[in-house]
């Protein structure tokens, strides 16, 4: 794979056909980075990485006089970006992530981790420091893959991901109090969740994570099941979670369903606006790289 | 059709079907269900259905329908009943007494009469099962027959002449009614009580359980009759004269005070007499002789008639004599007595006598051509090959008449491995001592209870050898209490011994007329026993082991209705004695043709009629039961099969199994659409 071209838009059959977090997370990436006028690689440090040509509203800082000298071309001179910020993956594993409707090319888990996989990958070759926090649904208890640059990261990152899987009980709670406990330095906080929580629970730990000065940035990840609620006949509704059974009309209950569905998303925006936390909605059944590109905007910000 | 839907059978039944389908439904999933990730938002809100179910799998229904089906009719089959069925109210077992006995005063027919009439007169409700009470007890109509078929082959019944217990007919009648469907079971036996029938068997251990035992009432507890039987007859030679000794034993019970005896020999009247009653015991032996040429074979029947007799059929008996065939006897001895008294001059055409030298025991020993019996005096003993060749003739199956006219130690001890112990003189008993008690069952004495050939009591016997034996029967003693005579009977060939040989100064038989009549017939008995016996009971199963290499391939039964041939299978003979006594033929069929007369008579057992009114043999047979067994569950008008009967329906197996596949294939078709969907 790494010698084919990189894909010029995002296809989910090209996905589903990849095996491997690996393949998966490079595929997303690359596709992404391919379709972007300017790398985000390169960045303003001191390594060295190559020249261009100078462009009317450059800084002049940054030409290469001696080049000029030499050679009588104006060129820029470009480094390789490096932040050394440190950024925690942090996965919700409840089991409403697991769900996939019919329209949808990965679960909402499958979709998150794919995510966190392609920004890790891309964090490490920025040699910033990545690492990963999410629960155990067997266990109860938190997993933790420590923050670092190190080449072996990816893989450690990669074969951890692939281990977690979704399931029992609404944990995005408690993942954030774990979050809270084990970070301790200023780091980035990615938050991959459907945040199907009551947000008054969540509230509280994202504003202490933002009071102990780390930036937070969510990745929600639905289905448009959930934001459509396109079902027609009359279904028996199993949470999966609770395991609750709701016999439901839709035709009837679909308006209502809306209603609380949007004023409990709107809850959410009105919060992370509260707390100035990005927030991007990833749908399943959508291409990831909105998000990507919120991420690369939100970490210039962070420059 | 109904159902016995409060058994508790029934009642398991339905439990082991509803379990499965409690846990199908609890397991079964709505064909609607999604499993949703924002069910919060969501409100129950369940509404009426407004079309009836919808089927949308018809064969799936289908499958699980005929699961549910087969199980039911699986359930329910023992309690299922077509038009037409009925219950079962009691199971019933007559036995009918067939036995001779029952011939008194035409008790059998009136049974019979009694019995088709109660199985005619019976309902539907009643399960009749009829055995017969004979030699082997029978059933004649099961309970699965029918009324009809039951009437029938009871009316077919004919009066029989032999004898029976009861204890296996009850034991036949308990294993049918283990098996019968009747809430209530009980044995009804048609018999006359017959007291001897009784007493057989009373230590048997208890088997009826919750049985009823019906018996009828004794009318009387005797009655009068009149029988003969135990007919014998012998062949005495008395000098020249061969004479036939015939004694038959005659009952009479009751005030029969004459009787009238006819003997026929050979289809021809010899004595036709009157025989007074009245001073006579109940029971005693009618003797009688007469000449007859020893080549001649005799056989005949001895009939009684009296007034008042109840039952006929036991007023006749049969006999047969075969003639004489020669023997070979082989004699050392010393006596002169018994060397003369076994010389061709007597003894030709009876016994041939080969005299051992005493310097040629050896040779004997080495020569294969042993005699029948061999005579021989104790006093041989002292030489092994004498020893020896007494050792043979008795291991090879032949007769030895061993005399002991003198004791050492090597005699001691050979005599002890005979079974025999020598006790030390008794003082007290010494001297000359006459004959006193004898065997007179025993047939080497049972003619010398007539005195027409001389008084055995006479015979003197000085100073005998005291011998005494566990395993001999004594059969002569003298009047001093003394064993003189016995016969040992755990060898493989007949042994005789006396304990004195026959001198003059030792017995006084030598002498007496009874000397050479008593020589023959003891000759006779020692000789290796005829295979065939001449007598035998009405109905009885005869065997006879006549070796592997016998010639004989069958053998001929001839009765008056026709041949009844039975092959000679493996060296053994099984035959069936015709069941009406008689002179029968019977012939040998090997290389050459052998004929023999067997006389078939009824079981003098039979003949006594004294019956008894409260038989302590059936209650020692009946367990003590606390609860009946014939009990029902409360609430239920059917007698549903035991468990047993349940097991044993296939119909039962095939069902439960379809079920059981049934819900399989249902559970894996479901299982398979789940994955899928």
């Amino acid at each position: 794979m790494e010698n084919t071209a990189p894909p010029t838009r995002f296809d989910p059959k090209v996905l589903a056909c990849l095996e491997g977090l690996d393949f998966k997370a490079r595929y997303v990436m690359e596709g992404f980075l391919s379709g972007l006028h300017e790398s985000p690689f390169h960045g303003y440090s001191v390594e060295f990485s190559d020249y261009r040509n100078y462009q009317p509203g450059d800084d002049l800082r940054h030409l290469d006089w001696k080049l000029y000298g030499r050679t009588d071309r104006l060129c820029i001179k470009r480094y390789m970006q490096e932040t050394n910020v440190r950024f925690y993956l942090v996965c919700d594993t409840s089991a409403s992530m697991a769900y996939k409707g019919s329209r949808g090319w990965e679960s909402k888990f499958g979709c998150a981790r794919i995510l966190s996989a392609a920004l890790s990958w891309f964090l490490l070759k920025q040699n910033d420091a990545v690492g990963l926090i999410a629960m155990d649904a067997a266990s109860g208890l938190p997993r933790l893959v420590r923050p670092s640059q190190r080449s072996t990261q990816t893989g450690l990152l990669l074969r951890e991901m692939e281990q977690i899987a979704p399931g029992g009980n609404p944990s995005l709670a408690a993942l954030l109090g774990h979050a809270l406990r084990l970070v301790h330095r200023r780091s980035v906080i990615l938050l991959f969740s459907d945040l199907l929580e009551p947000s008054a629970e969540i509230e509280q730990y994202l504003k202490q994570l933002r009071f102990h000065g780390h930036e937070c940035i969510v990745f929600q990840t639905l289905d448009p099941d959930e934001s459509e609620f396109p079902f027609a006949d009359s279904h028996v509704f199993e949470d999966l979670e609770t395991g609750s059974r709701h016999q439901v009309l839709p035709g009837s209950a679909r308006d209502k369903y809306l209603q609380r569905f949007n004023a409990f998303m709107e809850d959410y925006r009105q919060l992370f606006q509260r707390l100035e936390i990005p927030h991007c909605t990833v749908f399943n059944h959508q291409d990831p790289w909105p998000a990507l590109a919120l991420f690369l905007s939100e970490r210039r910000k962070l420059q | 059709m109904s159902f016995s839907l409060l058994h508790p059978f029934f009642l398991l039944g339905a439990l082991g079907v509803a379990v499965p389908i409690y846990l199908h439904l609890k397991r079964r999933e709505p064909h609607n269900l999604i499993r949703f990730s924002a069910v919060r938002f969501l409100d129950d809100n369940p509404h009426p259905r407004k079309s009836p179910w919808r089927l949308r799998d018809i064969l799936l229904f289908l499958v699980r329908l005929c699961s549910l089906l087969a199980l039911i009719a699986a359930f329910a089959w023992p309690y299922l009943r077509e038009e037409g069925s009925f219950v079962v109210k009691e199971s019933r077992v007559y036995i009918l007494d067939n036995t001779l006995s029952r011939q008194a005063e035409g008790g059998f027919v009136r049974d019979r009469e009694q019995l088709t009439s109660l199985i005619r007169g019976a309902g539907r409700e009643l399960q009749i099962a009829v055995i017969e009470l004979k030699t082997q007890p029978s059933v004649i109509a099961g309970f699965s027959e029918n009324h009809e078929a039951a009437e029938q082959k009871t009316k077919n019944l004919q009066p029989s002449y032999q004898r029976g217990s009861f204890l296996p007919a009850f034991r036949l009648a308990n294993t049918l009614l283990q098996n019968s469907l009747g809430e209530k079971k009980r044995i009804i036996l048609l018999t006359d009580n017959q007291e001897n029938q009784w007493s057989e068997n009373l230590n048997v251990p208890p088997f009826l359980k919750d049985v009823e035992v019906e018996i009828p009432k004794t009318p009387h507890r005797n009655l009068p009759n009149l029988s003969v039987a135990e007919a014998k007859a012998q062949r005495i030679f008395l000098g020249e004269k061969a004479l036939v000794n015939f004694t038959a034993e005659i009952t009479h019970q009751g005030k029969i005070a004459e009787a009238t005896v006819i003997l026929r020999i050979n289809d021809q009247e010899v004595m036709n007499k009157k025989v007074s009653l009245a001073d006579k015991p109940e029971r005693f032996v009618f003797q009688t002789q007469w000449e007859a040429s020893p080549s001649l074979a005799l056989s005949g029947v001895v009939e009684i008639s009296g007034e008042d007799d109840s039952m006929a059929a036991d007023n006749s008996v049969y006999f047969s004599l075969p003639p004489v065939q020669e023997g070979k006897v082989a004699v050392l001895c010393q006596s002169q007595f018994l060397r003369l008294a076994l010389s061709p001059e007597i003894m030709r055409g009876h016994w041939d006598t080969h005299f051992i030298e005493p310097s040629k025991i050896a040779a004997e020993l080495e020569t294969a051509n042993d005699a029948e019996v061999l005579c021989i005096e104790s006093s041989y003993l002292q030489s092994a090959d004498a020893r020896k060749l007494l050792w043979r003739y008795i291991t090879n199956g032949r007769g030895v008449f061993l005399m002991m006219n003198r004791v050492t130690a090597v005699t001691k001890g050979f005599v002890k491995e005979l079974g025999f112990e020598c006790l030390p003189e008794d003082s007290s008993k010494a001297g000359s001592a006459n004959l006193q008690y004898l065997f007179a069952n025993h047939p080497v004495f049972h003619p010398f209870t007539s005195p027409d050939y001389g008084n055995i009591m006479e015979v003197k016997v000085t100073d005998p050898i005291r011998l005494r034996s566990t395993q001999a029967v004594s059969l002569l003693f003298s009047d001093k209490g003394e064993p003189l005579f016995f016969q040992n009977v755990k060898q493989p060939g007949k042994l005789f011994v006396s304990a004195f040989a026959f001198e003059r100064n030792q017995t006084s038989w030598p002498v007496h007329p009874t000397f050479i009549p008593f020589l023959d017939l003891c000759l006779q008995n020692a000789r290796p026993s005829d295979p065939m016996p001449t007598s035998f009971e009405p109905g009885e199963v005869f065997i006879q082991n006549l070796g592997t290499n016998s010639l004989v391939r069958e053998v001929v039964l001839k009765t008056p209705t026709g041949m009844r041939s039975s092959a000679v299978l493996h060296g053994k003979l099984q035959l069936l004695i015709p069941e009406k006594p008689g002179l029968y033929s019977l012939t040998y069929r090997g290389v050459s043709d052998i004929e023999r007369i067997i006389a078939v008579n009824a079981s003098p057992k039979e003949s006594q009629l004294r019956f008894t009114v409260k038989p302590d043999a059936l209650q020692a047979w009946q367990m003590i039961s606390t609860s009946s067994g014939a009990k029902q569950t409360a609430g239920l008008d059917a007698t549903p099969p035991n468990i047993s009967s349940i097991w044993q329906q296939k119909i039962w197996w095939f069902l439960l199994v379809a079920a059981l596949c049934g819900l399989a294939l249902e559970g894996f078709w479901v299982h398979g659409r789940r994955k899928t969907a």
